[in-house]
């Protein structure tokens, strides 16, 4: 299997950069002159049967893509290629073109993030333009528009296809690997990406109707997305691509194609017919379920002195005895995978993604990690998260000044209306999550917290914490360390107040991290927590 | 193998063939276009008479997508120029490319430049331009030239300030100039999205493009499919593939077949969309179209997406599912992934199940549902907040996730079974407990009445369960 996903993810940056056109960093001053022959795959072209096998599971998705695409030479309607994530549809598009041998042109719309990037790729594509520093790595045209996109790309067509016209009249055309026909594909990948571009108003009924407006049957239009195409609800309606699905890979279709490649052959199998059904009802995404397996086989094979040994029954249950606890282990864990980004459904605003992805990555990777924090730092997250945990009208009780204030709410009598009412209030806390704080309460709470542990810490005498109550360079020092923690992520800095005018923060540590935090401070966390 | 290799040839000359006719729509609409009160007719008599008596004029051609509004318009279009290759100047403009006025006016200064051999000025602005456009009105007129401007999706231009509209249709208020505006567009309503001012100076005049009738469906089928005999074909071969055509297009169940596929989508693109994806499942062994090829393609166009997505999720994912739902039947109008955690919590400590994972393998899985587009977060505010604490919505129906579970292959009868109490036993017990009826016996007889209604019977443990835990 790992195999075979490297085999994948080359032959997917081949593409890329081939898309990109990216130069060779090595050679800056020998410019590749892209031909006719950089439309097609560039390698040998793929037999019927290799393709069938290299793709376990997907013979009818790939012999439906071929009869879509039909013999050569021939028309054909725009296909919208669709499914899951990691279900094989771009790997199975592009060697279905390495095994036609037909010019195509790339573009993914992950890569080309806005509508001029994609233009541009296209026509640099098809006008066999290459960026390099000879013209400071600009476009073959300057074109953001969608008019100026039809005319030049019914121009670049016209020539592409002109060229090819004049060389499938020679004898030769077969002989020096130049790519077959007289059609030229375009394919857009990860078409789902456009829904978030300006609002997706004008490019995305733009490229439905693509077909339409260049009136070219001799340009075919395929369309990869993850999503169905009923999320791609217009309300202008369009007659919609030839829908060709993907499902997700069925049990039986993983194990073929995790046995792909596999050294031992017989040892794999005892290994997946122990972790296979467990993981399955868990996630059957090949990405994550292939990082979950490479770990856990190397812990499965450890016993094992010969790699090589086919295992017979009486080991085959040691060896799952062994792996037993780490099977459970790993089922909890979420594996890191490292193309996929985290949150693809959330809408536009780059910026906040990355934010909020970056905040699940801190809160994944902190049992490896041991912060290095400095001490008022660590008291300032926590002084955060109470004043995001706690009601603020509890502070007065809470932070007594004689000290800690044991007499934690009473329990009322759990009457009928208290208990509603108590519903009400969990339901509520579930769902609006931390609550947003001003700065003012924020320091407050962290000098009370700061004096007590003092306090506590006085016998031991230490000196590592630089703080004295209420002295001006103290202040200083805390808010840099308030803006440093800003900018880790650990307290983010909403919008401000309309009443009050000053911003106002909030905390997302869950709440593992605040007592770890706590814990390596001695410092009390759970005492100051309110609980309902 | 030379002799398999001509065998095999005339069939795949067929499908060529086929697929050619099929993605050229002048050929696909010919034929339609031959009886005298065609739109095909109209259109082209309202042109021609304007392009004869040099006046000008103004027509709107409305119709749902894929029903053959531009395809006629470019027939006419092509007939006309024939007919008077001099006179005619034809500007097409499309609303999806040039909805903005200025880009349009451009457009339309560059089309007739290239049209009258004039130098085209890329800098000029849009008064210059628009200027320019006036004079060649005036110019044209004068020398009996006619200029048919296309707006293809005419609603495009309707938004905004609609300058461009009015400036074209103001030029043709003076007697001198001569031009017809044809604005197509598949919303009906589209005069009414018109200003006042602009709406004044057009001329109502409307084409309605209705969907083919039954005779003309089988028609137009039959035009399509069948070989001609005239061709390289060999002519035993097309004869066959003819005479096996006309026997499937006589067929009372490919008859059915079209009439379901006709119900929901009418227009002839959407026709010819099917007829392209049967053609494509043409086996080239055989060389002959046969039933089997059109009913697959019917099976391949009727997706139901959503089932699909659910068939697609693991178990866990389901058990998510399952679980907004039941909030929803509780209704909780809006929750989020901590509730939809508290449920799940709670469904594992009255149930015992054995899928029961960490929090983080159950955000990963909710985040594969976000992914899907089986939920999606409920508002947009709230960006910076993490996942958790977006409410979400679910956007399939109870009968689609029921009818999902049905169909998974390997889901636990215990789902179905989660929904149901969801469903049937939780609005019971809240009424039990309105009518203060505590005792699981007389609950039961509810249930049993219940059922006889047409609920289905869950396994007595669970509804004991449930009880119990309702009341609690």
């Amino acid at each position: 299997m790992a195999k075979e996903e490297g085999l994948q993810v080359t032959r997917r940056t081949t593409r890329y950069s081939a898309s990109n056109n990216a130069v060779e960093p090595t050679k800056p001053t020998e410019f590749y002159k892209p031909t006719l022959n950089d439309l097609g795959f560039r390698q040998q072209p793929l037999g019927f049967e290799d393709l069938l096998s290299c793709f376990p599971g997907r013979s009818t998705q790939v012999l439906e893509l071929l009869r879509l695409l039909g013999p050569l030479n021939s028309p054909m309607f725009p296909v919208l290629v669709y499914g899951g994530p990691s279900t094989g549809k771009t790997s199975v598009t592009l060697q279905v073109f390495r095994h036609l041998n037909r010019p195509f042109v790339y573009s993914s719309c992950v890569t080309c993030y806005n509508p001029r990037i994609l233009f541009e790729s296209i026509l640099n594509q098809l006008w066999f333009h290459r960026k390099n520093s000879g013209h400071s790595y600009s476009s073959v045209k300057r074109c953001e528009r969608p008019s100026d996109f039809v005319n030049y790309l019914r121009e670049a067509s016209e020539s592409v296809i002109d060229n090819l016209k004049g060389n499938s009249g020679k004898l030769s055309s077969k002989l020096s690997g130049q790519p077959n026909g007289t059609m030229v594909y375009l394919v857009f990948d990860n078409l789902e990406r456009v829904r978030d571009w300006d609002k997706s108003s004008t490019i995305l009924p733009f490229l439905f109707n693509l077909c339409d407006i260049l009136k070219m049957p001799e340009v075919g239009l395929i369309f990869i997305s993850s999503t169905s195409p009923d999320t791609y609800y217009l309300n202008i309606g369009y007659l919609e691509p030839i829908p060709l699905y993907f499902p997700d890979y069925t049990e039986d279709d993983l194990r073929q194609i995790f046995m792909a490649n596999q050294v031992n052959r017989k040892l794999y199998t005892s290994f997946l017919d122990v972790v296979l059904r467990p993981f399955c009802r868990v996630t059957r995404r090949i990405d994550e379920l292939s990082a979950a397996f490479s770990s856990l086989f190397k812990k499965y094979s450890e016993p094992l002195s010969d790699m090589e040994v086919a295992p017979n029954e009486d080991m085959k249950r040691r060896l799952f005895t062994h792996l037993r606890p780490h099977i459970t282990t790993a089922l909890n864990e979420t594996f890191q995978v490292r193309s996929q980004p985290l949150l693809k459904a959330e809408t536009n605003q780059e910026t906040k993604k990355k934010n909020s992805s970056r905040m699940s990555g801190i809160r994944e990777d902190f049992d490896k990690m041991d912060f290095h924090m400095s001490t008022s730092a660590k008291y300032l997250l926590i002084s955060a998260f109470l004043a995001s945990r706690n009601p603020a009208t509890l502070d007065a009780s809470l932070f007594d000044s004689t000290g800690v204030s044991d007499s934690r709410k009473r329990k009322r009598k759990a009457s009928e209306k208290s208990m509603e009412q108590k519903k009400m209030a969990e339901q509520e806390l579930l769902m609006k999550g931390p609550g947003t704080f001003p700065l003012e309460r924020l320091l407050a709470i962290f000098q009370c917290i700061t004096s007590l542990a003092e306090d506590s810490l006085d016998e031991e005498g230490s000196d590592e914490l630089t703080i004295e109550g209420g002295s001006g360079g103290l202040m200083s020092d805390v808010l840099l360390q308030l803006s440093s923690l800003c900018n880790a992520n650990f307290i983010i800095k909403g919008g401000s107040c309309p009443l009050e005018g000053s911003t106002r923060y909030r905390t997302a540590v869950s709440e593992d991290l605040a007592l770890k935090v706590a814990r390596s401070l001695k410092f009390p966390l759970s005492k100051y927590l309110y609980r309902r | 193998m030379g002799r398999e290799k001509e065998k095999q040839n005339p069939s795949e000359k067929a499908l060529n063939l086929l697929r050619t006719r099929l993605s050229n729509p002048n050929f696909i609409f010919k034929p339609l276009s031959d009886s005298p009160d065609s739109n095909y007719s109209k259109l082209k008599f309202i042109i021609s008479s304007s392009v004869t008596e040099a006046c000008n004029n103004s027509i709107l051609l409305l119709g749902p997508r894929g029903s053959g509004k531009v395809a006629v318009l470019e027939l006419v279009l092509g007939d006309l120029l024939q007919q008077y290759p001099e006179v005619i100047s034809v500007i097409r403009l499309n609303g999806l490319l040039h909805s903005d006025d200025n880009c349009a006016l451009k457009e339309i200064a560059q089309q007739l430049c290239v049209e009258h051999q004039l130098l085209f000025s890329k800098v000029a602005s849009f008064d210059d331009n628009s200027q320019f456009m006036i004079a060649m009105l005036r110019e044209c007129g004068l020398a009996h030239k006619t200029i048919i401007f296309v707006l293809n999706e005419f609603d495009y231009f309707a938004q905004g300030k609609q300058r461009l509209l009015y400036s074209l249709l103001d030029a043709m208020q003076s007697v001198t100039s001569q031009a017809v505006v044809i604005g197509v567009s598949c919303r009906l309503d589209v005069d009414q999205l018109l200003e006042k001012r602009v709406r004044s100076r057009f001329s109502h005049r409307k084409l309605l493009f209705l969907p083919p009738s039954k005779e003309d469906t089988e028609r137009f089928m039959e035009h399509i499919l069948s070989l001609p005999v005239d061709s390289s074909l060999p002519h035993n071969y097309t004869v066959e593939f003819n005479a096996r055509l006309k026997k499937i297009l006589s067929d009372e169940r490919f008859k059915e077949l079209i009439n379901t596929y006709l119900s929901f989508n009418s227009t002839i693109g959407h026709l010819v969309r099917f007829l392209f994806q049967a053609v494509s499942y043409l086996d080239l062994d055989v060389g002959f179209l046969s039933l089997e090829n059109f009913k697959t393609a019917l099976s391949s166009m009727q997706r139901q997406p959503k089932l699909e997505c659910i068939r697609d999720c693991s178990i866990l994912e389901l058990y998510l599912l399952v679980c907004m739902k039941r909030l929803e039947v509780k209704e909780q109008n809006s929750y989020n992934f901590n509730s939809v955690m508290t449920e799940y919590k709670s469904i594992h400590d009255s149930f015992q199940t054995s899928d029961y994972y960490a929090r983080n393998v159950c955000l990963r899985a909710f985040e594969h549902l976000l992914q899907h587009q089986l939920i999606s977060f409920a508002d947009n505010r709230g960006h910076n907040q993490s996942v958790e604490f977006r409410p979400v919505k679910l956007l399939i129906s109870l009968a689609e996730l029921h009818q999902g579970l049905k169909s998974y292959r390997l889901c636990p009868m215990f789902y179905l079974d989660l929904i149901k109490i969801g469903f049937w036993i939780l609005p019971l017990v809240q009424a039990c407990k309105l009518h203060k009826i505590p005792a699981f016996d007389s609950f039961l007889v509810c249930y049993v009445n219940y059922y006889c209604c047409g609920a289905s019977f869950l396994p007595l443990k669970m509804v004991k369960v449930a009880f119990s835990r309702q009341l609690s």
